[in-house]
């Protein structure tokens, strides 16, 4: 992978373990995110997909390799400045207070504010407009805790893009919602990638999330990638199979208008 | 051995704050013992209390003494003795193996009581009160115990003793006093003084001074700054008992209360000595010294 | 100026700001007139032209000396004490992500009693700049306490989560506290009285100095609180949420916890181990003002001043010629009123 100026994140050789002596949990991973792209990491559980997106979001550091943002190697940058670029959405979030979803938004400009700043106005029409694309606006003075897992998620989605970073990392955003939900999130986050150019990393262990969604795949086992690329090339019978060790039927739904995986059988 | 005074002071002042608990139990049956009382001589007695340690010996029974409690320590004779642990903490085991035939133990020993019941020893419940009930104990303690003669002996001086200080001061103004018997060394904090009601009580107003809690029915009364100068004492004294460490007199605090006539007039004092805790023979001597801080051109 | 469309119901910025300052000064007034009044509220009348009557030597100004020896020591010393409780338990609240966290959950508390303990039943002599030798060494043991924990802290992995944390607080202080047991059994109970009396609390303290002196760690604990307020709130949100929104999540973490750890010691040295004012009153704040921790933690070290300085008086005042202990009228009065103010804001 040569570093482009198109890439907004390049991973080089990175593997970590969370304790010396314990099981490496990414191991010798490589790949680049382009500029608006929509990158899904595909994998089963446990491969590791959570730990690389902390890898990226510069919670961890590698043990070895290296990731630059930009060219710039990650632990170069401060929180806060890493925070202006790279936003989070995690699979829950919980706040152990009662704020409303409008502080929870909120929140995401702390990186643009200094210690002892208030919010200004570029501050709440950041909040305001992030919240008017992911159709928050209505439960704005709401305690979050209240909200449905649906409504939970576009705030917190929204929060990140008040955050107003260049990529957005997102961790099993569908995971713990109904289907209709997890319509919303996906047209929701494409849509967002197409007005507004964000780019995303998302990782998920649903296909046909990942088929909808994404235009770029990486498909990880056990902590080692098996296959990257389009997801026309990279979604396969041979590399699902792999993967779940699932006999699948991977087919192009015309109405639907991508790529859609049905389990079969068992691949024995 | 300072140590050791000031353990026994502390377990008479632990009583000392038990003592509203206490108090109903005191009544002359129970105070000679659940046991019927023998007519024979008690020879091995085991005295766990510190005030009636020193009964015993003042009544001459100290040879008949096989044990006694951590806390006694007067008079020295006793330090030769075996200890068996004291109200929170009796040996009980050590109790019963040295055989006594007579052991003087605390009303509230419930535990204890039961124990040697079952064990067949005979004891003798030891109430806590007020002045007069010193020398009605040390009478009925010396009839238990078969010296009734010197019991009363003993007890007739005591109340002499203490009569004589009234008479001294009896037609001596009676200055209010305030009694402290702890405090946080270096500031007022956590003061605590002696109310209307115990044997502390009794002391200073047989010493002629008047308790400015008299109307407080307690023995300990925890005492703020506001109530000290609320109550403006005359004469402030401070009772200290062992002299251990630099526990120096720091009369000094009071200073902080200039509108207190006791500190305006210099009349804060401190008194060492636990004859001033210990409901015992000696509380005519803690009278006596009481009076002479009070009254000194009385005598 | 408020919009007027669906977005509308996002208010202005100005309106926000407006709102929170007006709301800090709410209890910034409601405390100082608690703190103007209390000293006039006691067992004992006064009367305050004779306290303020220059003209009377003040060795023979028995108002003057109720006044300013026994009672506005007393208000002061309610104030740091309830101010810092209540502010420490904001912090541990937010830090621990736990509304049942309160400044005695990491140990601190029970270091700063074992250290009290230590001096009563051995009768050391460590006074110092002009403190008794109780709240010296009681301090001392909060600083004790507070580097262990901090030690904990650090030798977490990377990415530990904050139960961890807890748990070893948990830990700590049951050790510590089964250490106070021993070591008041292992002396002489001579001062058993000294110390049941000691961790009962009292703000009786009579003395300035004493005050002065607790002033400047809970002083130097706001100043590390008040660069943490936004921070607090998202930690609320978990270290992983709060980093990956700009924090730097161990430092603050630390701040915090030295912060509120030296306020709860300068605290529970002064007063003694005073309980539920911080843990109640975050609540109690947060019920009437939202989480906002920069709403939060000025009215909270605003609001537990003033309760504090009310359950002292009534401690003082509600039976005649004996005192309660604050500890029992901070019990009773917090415990009703927070469900109270729970009750009303369900329906």
């Amino acid at each position: 992978m040569t570093p482009g100026l198109d890439h907004l994140l390049d991973v080089v050789d990175v593997s970590f373990a969370y304790d010396r002596r314990g099981p490496t949990i990414v191991d010798s991973v490589s790949l680049a995110v382009t500029r608006r792209a929509i990158l899904g990491l595909l994998g089963p559980n446990g491969a590791g997909k959570t730990t690389l997106l902390r890898l990226l979001s510069g919670t961890i550091m590698p043990s070895c390799g290296r990731i630059a943002l930009e060219g710039r190697p990650l632990s170069s940058f401060s929180r806060r400045e890493l925070a202006r670029h790279i936003a989070v959405v995690p699979q829950e979030t919980h706040s152990a207070f009662d704020f409303s979803a409008l502080e929870i938004v909120l929140m995401g400009r702390y990186p643009h504010l200094g210690v002892f700043e208030l919010e200004g106005p570029d501050d709440l029409s950041a909040a305001r407009d992030a919240m008017a694309a992911t159709g928050t606006v209505a439960i704005a003075d709401r305690d979050f805790s209240t909200l449905s897992g649906g409504e939970k998620q576009r705030v917190v989605i929204a929060g990140a893009l008040a955050q107003a970073s260049d990529v957005l990392l997102l961790d099993e955003p569908t995971a713990s919602l109904d289907l209709g939900f997890q319509f919303e999130i996906t047209r929701l986050l494409a849509e967002l990638n197409r007005d507004r150019g964000t780019t995303m990393v998302v990782s998920t262990h649903d296909l046909n999330l990942a088929a909808a969604l994404c235009t770029e795949l990486v498909l990880i086992r056990a902590g080692r990638i098996i296959a990257q690329g389009s997801v026309d090339a990279v979604l396969t019978p041979t590399n699902v199979r792999e993967l779940y060790n699932i006999d699948a039927d991977v087919t192009m739904h015309q109405r639907a208008g991508h790529l859609t995986v049905v389990p079969v059988a068992r691949a024995d | 051995m300072t140590r050791g005074r000031r353990l026994a002071i502390t377990a008479a002042r632990v009583v000392l704050a038990a003592a509203p608990v206490l108090a109903p139990l005191g009544d002359r049956s129970l105070s000679a013992g659940a046991t019927l009382p023998s007519a024979a001589e008690a020879r091995r007695i085991i005295s766990i209390i510190p005030a009636t340690t020193e009964m015993l010996f003042a009544m001459h029974a100290g040879d008949r003494l096989v044990a006694v409690g951590t806390y006694d320590h007067f008079p020295p004779e006793v330090e030769r003795l075996p200890r068996v642990g004291a109200l929170l903490d009796p040996d009980v085991e050590r109790i019963i193996t040295l055989r006594p035939d007579l052991v003087v133990l605390y009303g509230t020993q419930s535990d204890l009581r039961s124990q040697l019941d079952r064990a067949g020893i005979p004891y003798y419940q030891y109430v806590h009160r007020g002045l007069p009930d010193v020398a009605e104990t040390i009478r009925s303690l010396g009839a238990r115990v078969g010296l009734a003669r010197e019991a009363d002996t003993l007890a007739a001086g005591l109340e002499r003793q203490v009569a004589d200080v009234r008479t001294r001061v009896a037609n001596r103004p009676r200055p209010r006093t305030l009694l402290v018997f702890g405090r946080e060394p270096g500031s007022l904090r956590d003061i605590e003084s002696s109310g209307g009601v115990g044997f502390l009580h009794d002391m200073l107003e047989a010493a002629g001074g008047s308790d400015v809690f008299a109307d407080i029915k307690q023995q300990s009364v925890e005492t703020s700054t506001e109530m000290v100068l609320a109550r403006a004492p005359e004469v402030i004294i401070e009772l200290r008992y062992a002299q251990g460490r630099s526990r120096t007199v720091d009369l000094a605090a009071w200073d902080a209360l200039p509108s207190v006539p006791a500190v305006r007039n210099h009349h804060v004092y401190a008194l060492q000595g636990d004859e001033f805790v210990i409901p015992g023979p000696r509380v005519g001597v803690a009278t006596e010294r009481l009076s002479r801080t009070i009254h000194p051109d009385a005598w | 100026m408020p919009e007027q469309t669906d977005a509308g119901r996002l208010r202005s910025v100005t309106t926000l700001h407006s709102r929170r300052a007006a709301t800090v000064a709410a209890f910034g007034a409601f405390t100082a007139t608690v703190c103007l009044l209390a000293p006039l509220i006691g067992s004992t009348p006064i009367h305050l032209s004779r306290v303020f009557d220059r003209t009377i030597p003040f060795a023979d100004n028995l108002d003057a000396q109720v006044f300013y020896v026994a009672r506005l020591p007393r208000v002061l010393a309610a104030a740091v004490v309830g101010s810092g409780l209540a502010m420490a338990g904001v912090v541990f609240q937010a830090l621990l992500r736990n509304p049942l966290a309160s400044p005695d959950t990491l140990g601190v508390s029970a270091g700063a009693t074992l250290g009290a303990l230590v001096v009563i039943t051995f009768h050391l002599d460590v006074s110092a700049f002009g403190v008794s030798s109780i709240p010296v060494g009681s301090f001392a043991g909060a600083v004790g306490a507070l580097a262990i924990v901090y030690a904990l802290s650090l030798a977490r992995q990377r990415g530990t989560s904050t139960t961890v944390l807890l748990l070893a607080g948990i830990a700590l202080s049951a050790l510590l506290a089964a250490l106070s047991r021993f070591v008041q059994v292992m002396g002489d109970f001579t001062d058993t009285f000294r110390n049941l009396r000691w961790m009962m609390g009292s703000l009786d303290v009579a003395s300035y100095k004493e005050i002065a002196v607790a002033v400047v760690p809970v002083s130097a604990a706001l100043l590390g609180i008040i660069s943490l307020t936004r921070a607090l709130d998202l930690l609320s949100l978990g270290a992983d949420a709060a980093e990956s929104r700009g924090v730097d999540y161990k430092r603050a973490e630390r701040i915090a916890l030295v912060s509120a750890s030296l306020s709860t010691g300068a605290a529970v040295s002064l007063g003694g181990p005073v309980p539920f004012v911080g843990i109640i009153v975050p609540h109690m704040v947060r019920l009437m003002v939202g989480a906002d921790h920069r709403l939060v933690v000025p009215s909270s070290a605003l609001f537990g001043a003033a309760f504090l300085i009310v359950c002292d008086a009534v401690a003082r005042t509600a039976f005649r010629g004996v005192e309660m202990p604050v500890g029992t009228i901070t019990a009773i009065l917090g415990g009703p009123f927070f469900l109270w103010l729970l009750f009303r804001r369900r329906l």
